[in-house]
């Protein structure tokens, strides 16, 4: 990153003149002006290591060649880089490397997008060596990532990449010389993060994907640029397909927000769209089966039952239900169908089971419903505070900014994590914190409130907050006073003196982000925690600092967007609260018909009141209220005893096997629309093939029902949709390649500070009373997993070979406790019910915690308990105390 | 005038031309004599073959190894160097041999190829031979739509005398056709 005040440089490269910052690498500059030195080691994400001597250049008044990419310009530096002695030198390092590079291009995946093979025929090198080349022996294959050593150059960089940028280093050199071999650790398959970067960054066919292996050549493939459909990060990527197949995902250098850099899921994750399972056909229930049926059929069906339901019981009577998942343009539709064609409130999304959290509290305390910082403000920060987040199985790719801006930027990291700081398969952003809290999960809180109390008693305050809202000043301290040390730290089990440090550093510190993650937002304390952490910015004056804010980070890649499309209940879009008179009558005169007024019910509210019998038909889409929600609400029987289900899914989930008709959906590798990822950024999404089988984009559902209902909602294409979005929602206008964050507004802010904070103050800053876990239980914790997002992933075969079934991570102290090791299988029960399932010996899991991956929780959430947010009705059901039991 | 051309007297030998039929018989001088003394002078395809030049492109075929082990490698080269789109390579890794490449499936449609053989030119590992055959006349077009087996069929009854397959003691060249003795068994 350069900074404006950085000292210009003037330098030559062939005879032309580039002005560059100081410090910039010849190689940089050469690419400035359009000379492009051959290199293999060199990659703009990596540090300089130069020990592939291929991008030797000629510089004047330097007796010797010089490496382009380890030479920093400096002012009036002649620098040329296509002289006979520069193309000679090229010509014999190549010669060196392919005097041991098997040259079994016909047979490489690698074929036709090789560096190798591109400067072989640059240069027509050939190698003057008829020794024998060397040979390895290949000792294990790894389930997707192959390698092939005998074609390595060394240049390292898949080493260096896993190590600098993915902080796994799950890879190293070994051997010397020629004889230098790219092994993992371990006698065992490769067992690491699965990013898929070493592949990307292989400059040969060392290192290349085996579920692409062998299946195309480059110049075969289409290409799409999309965004990835499983977390929030928002990750660009290029998905390569031959016809209908799906071939390979990659990301380009310096593509997306992601700058491209991939996760598992990302890389590996793509083929779930191409699953056998997909639904392909509109499917009816008759006679207690679902059989297959025309769309024409279907569609009037549905609407002939929708218009008997409302002409019986009314509009109110309906309730939908949208996945995160789905594009801006079918979610804004997906609302605006039943407000105004039904004429129902009753909407909600998958944001409701956490996100909500975040964006109640942002909007109560600084009135946006967006971030107010960027990733690029993460990379610049002093200080980071992670609180709940597990980023680096989370959210990836955010993680890995965090771990540039600590490893590279030098900030200062605080982690509030249920993680042990441990070296393991993959990173763990404990690792790199310097401030670690090791906290279960649902004590998050606890230690929020240490710091909060560490910066009132420090006088770490905004010496000016005090005097403007002296009342906020003292009931925070007074509400804090209530809460002793002691109990914090018998409740944390961490030193007061650690919270006094970090809340030091924090406060001291210029720039600081504070990113809450899904442990914290899905918890019970998610609203209050993410207040609490507010309250923390608020009274270190951080909250309005240019490149400090607070960042909840979104589990599904658009339940940010959900949100903003006003598909949870209590929001228009816009993210207004439907309480607000002046923007329902704006959207109601824009959409030229009635808004419903009443308060809707959120997704708990609605399954209780189909149980009762007052909701009598529910549109579900991409969501599986049975397979995700603990038995304690009862979803399916609440489902069984509605009039009219209609779900549209790609699959035939646990919920949709309930449904009256199922209409077949595409997938988000399969239509055009918009997704906005965690930071507020809205980005296209495109097909990479043809819907799968008879299936259509959700809006195309959506607005075909609409006209059959007598209340059309045309559009041609999802375009348009975008375009009446744009006119009702201001930030989407632009989809520019950075977003725009929003400011924080400053009469929210006062409003909250003079009595906004009044409401929950009580019983956010509450004495701790602390229940003991009995003897021979765990704490058990449904965890995000790095392979999986959702359920839909568990449909991907690439991720599966990493992942393929649920096993319960344990603590190694634990399963020394219960005799236990890896593969054995345990029975957990608890009131609410029992599972039997394997554990996995995993030594970041903290003593007396096991997590149980949530993608194949559907045995798992039977044991939780629910309990519903007060005032955002988000229902939390992660963790529950069971107890634990060997069984053969 | 046409009246009065009708009417112009035609003169004696004309009129001898005309009745004896005389230009008939000059343009039939040579027909007439072939009749009496006949000698053909076209090749007579179905009974007598020309010689093929040893240049001569004709049917594409897969080749062996004198193991009977394919050539093909699956490498795609051919598909990509087709300028007539005849070839469809579906390449895949040799079960039980890791790592090892081969065309799983291989078609050639043969009713759009040129001839051109720059398939035979871009195979990295000889794989593909053009034969001498020719005589690939049929009523149905899709019987030239032709398969690994038939291709393969067609280059052994074509090509008796089979390259020796590549061993790995002279590594300096490439190896990508060689028996996969380093690779270990895959687990399963």
């Amino acid at each position: 990153m350069t900074t404006p005040t950085a000292q210009m440089v003037r330098i030559m490269i062939d005879g032309m003149t580039v002005n560059v910052p100081k410090g910039t690498l010849v190689i940089e500059a050469a690419r400035r002006v359009g000379v492009m030195i051959p290199h293999f080691c060199y990659h703009p994400k990596l540090k300089p290591d130069a020990n592939c001597r291929m991008c030797l250049v000629e510089i004047e008044k330097v007796p010797k060649l010089q490496t382009a990419c380890s030479t920093p310009v400096d002012e009036g530096m002649n620098v040329r880089t296509a002289t006979t002695v520069v193309n000679d030198a090229h010509k014999s390092v190549l010669e060196f490397i392919l005097a041991n590079h098997p040259l079994d291009c016909p047979v490489c995946d690698q074929g036709g997008k090789c560096d190798l093979q591109d400067f072989s025929h640059q240069y027509t090198a050939t190698s003057r060596f008829t020794e024998t080349k060397r040979v390895f022996q290949k000792e294990y294959f790894s389930p997707l990532i192959e390698t092939q050593m005998n074609r390595c150059v060394q240049c390292l960089r898949c080493v260096r990449y896993c190590d600098e940028v993915m902080d796994v280093k799950a890879l190293a050199p070994v051997g010397r010389g020629t004889m230098t071999e790219i092994k993992h650790f371990g006698f065992h398959p490769l067992d690491c993060e699965f990013c898929g970067g070493c592949v990307q960054i292989c400059p040969v066919g060392a290192i290349t994907s085996r579920l692409s292996m062998y299946e195309y050549r480059p110049w075969m493939l289409k290409r799409a640029e999309t965004i990835c459909g499983y977390c929030g990060d928002g990750c660009q990527m290029t998905v390569q397909t031959k016809g209908q197949e799906l071939i390979e995902v990659n990301s380009a250098h310096g593509a997306g927000r992601n700058n491209g850099d991939l996760c598992a899921r990302g890389f590996f994750g793509f083929h779930a769209a191409s699953h056998p399972q997909r639904l392909t056909h509109p499917l009816i229930r008759r006679h207690g089966a679902l059989v297959q049926v025309t769309w024409e059929e279907a569609l009037e069906y549905v609407a002939d039952r929708v218009n008997e339901i409302k002409a019986a019981h009314g509009g109110p009577s309906f309730g939908g239900l949208i996945s995160g998942r789905c594009t801006n343009e079918e979610l804004y539709l997906f609302q605006k169908f039943l407000r105004m064609a039904i004429g129902t409130n009753h909407i909600d999304s998958s944001a409701r089971y956490g996100h909500v959290n975040g964006l109640q509290a942002m909007q109560l305390v600084q009135g946006t419903h967006r971030w107010t910082v960027t990733f690029e403000d993460i990379l610049d920060a002093d200080v980071l505070i992670l609180v709940g987040t597990n980023i680096t199985e989370t959210n990836p790719i955010t993680g890995l900014k965090v771990k540039e801006a600590v490893k590279k930027r030098q900030a200062t990291l605080i982690t509030i994590e249920s993680l042990e700081p441990v070296v393991d398969t993959m990173s763990n952003i404990a690792n790199l914190s310097h401030h670690h809290f090791r906290i279960p999960t649902s004590d998050t809180h606890h230690a929020i409130v240490g710091l909060v109390k560490a910066v009132l008693e420090q006088n770490l305050t905004q010496p000016d907050l005090a005097q403007r809202h002296p009342t906020y000043v003292n009931a925070m301290t007074s509400a804090l006073q209530q809460i002793s040390w002691q109990d914090l730290q018998a409740a944390t089990g961490i030193e007061p003196d650690a919270f006094v440090r970090a809340a030091k550093v924090a406060a001291g510190a210029r720039r600081v982000v504070i990113m809450a993650g899904q442990l914290l937002l899905r918890s019970e304390q998610g609203y209050s925690g993410c207040l609490t952490l507010l309250d923390l910015l608020l009274l270190t004056g951080k909250l309005d600092a240019p490149g400090c804010g607070f960042a909840p980070l979104a589990e599904e890649n658009n339940d940010q967007g959900a949100i903003e499309m006003g598909t949870v209940t209590e929001l228009l879009p816009g993210a207004q609260p439907i309480t607000n008179d002046t923007e329902r009558e704006r959207i109601a005169k824009q959409w030229k018909g009635e808004l419903p007024t009443d308060k809707g019910a959120s997704l708990i509210e609605m399954l209780e009141r189909a149980r009762v019998g007052s909701l009598k038909a529910m549109f579900i889409v991409g969501e599986n209220p049975v397979g995700s929600l603990p038995a304690v609400i009862h979803a399916e029987a609440s489902l069984r005893n509605l009039d009219l289900l209609v779900c549209q899914e790609l699959f035939l989930t646990e919920t949709a096997a309930l449904a009256h008709v199922v209409l077949p959906a595409a997938s988000s590798l399969e239509k055009h629309g918009t997704f906005t990822n965690t930071e507020g950024h809205v980005q296209a999404v495109r097909p990479a093939i043809e819907p799968v089988g008879d299936s259509r984009p959700d809006w195309e559902i959506f607005s075909a029902l609409s006209i059959l209902l007598n209340s059309p909602m045309e559009y041609a294409e999802s375009k348009e949709i975008l375009k009446e979005i744009r006119s009702l929602i201001p930030g989407y206008s632009s989809l520019g390649p950075t977003p725009l964050p929003p400011k924080v507004d400053h009469s929210a802010v006062d409003r909250y500070l003079t009595d906004g904070y009044q409401r929950d103050l009580a019983s956010r800053y509450h004495p701790i009373s602390r229940a003991s876990r009995p003897d021979g239980t765990v704490r058990l914790e449904l965890a995000q997993s790095l392979f999986h997002s959702g359920k839909l992933s568990t449909r991907s075969k690439g991720l599966l070979q990493v992942e393929g079934s649920g096993r319960l991570r344990i603590s190694p102290s634990d399963a020394a406790r219960f005799a236990l090791s890896d593969g054995d299988r345990v029975r957990l029960s608890s009131t609410s019910g029992e599972m039997t399932t394997e554990v996995k010996i995993m030594e970041r899991v903290p003593q007396g915690t096991a997590w149980f991956p949530s993608h194949f929780g559907q045995a798992a959430v039977q044991l939780f308990e629910c309990a519903i947010d007060p005032i955002t009705h988000v229902p939390s059901f992660r963790t529950a105390t069971v107890s634990m039991m060997k069984v053969a | 005038m046409a009246s009065t051309a009708s009417t112009k007297r035609l003169s004696l030998s004309a009129w001898l031309k005309t009745i004896t039929f005389y230009e008939i018989l000059v343009g039939m001088k040579a027909t007439l004599s072939h009749l009496l003394n006949y000698r053909p002078v076209t090749l007579q395809y179905p009974h007598e073959k020309r010689t093929l030049p040893d240049n001569y492109r004709g049917m594409l075929a897969l080749l062996r190894y004198d193991d009977g082990t394919e050539k093909c490698v699956g490498c795609d080269l051919c598909e990509a160097a087709c300028p007539s789109r005849v070839i469809r390579v579906v390449s895949a890794e040799v079960p039980g041999e890791p790592t090892k490449r081969y065309s799983k499936e291989y078609y050639m449609d043969m009713t759009r190829c040129l001839f051109c053989g720059m398939c035979v030119d871009a195979c990295p590992v000889d794989a593909l031979g053009m034969t001498r055959e020719f005589e690939w006349a049929v009523y149905d077009k899709r019987q030239l739509h032709l398969n690994k087996q038939q291709l393969l069929a067609i280059g052994d009854r074509s090509f008796p005398v089979q390259e020796k397959r590549l061993e790995l003691q002279h590594p300096n060249v490439a190896f990508f056709n060689v028996a996969f003795k380093h690779v270990p068994p895959k687990p399963d």
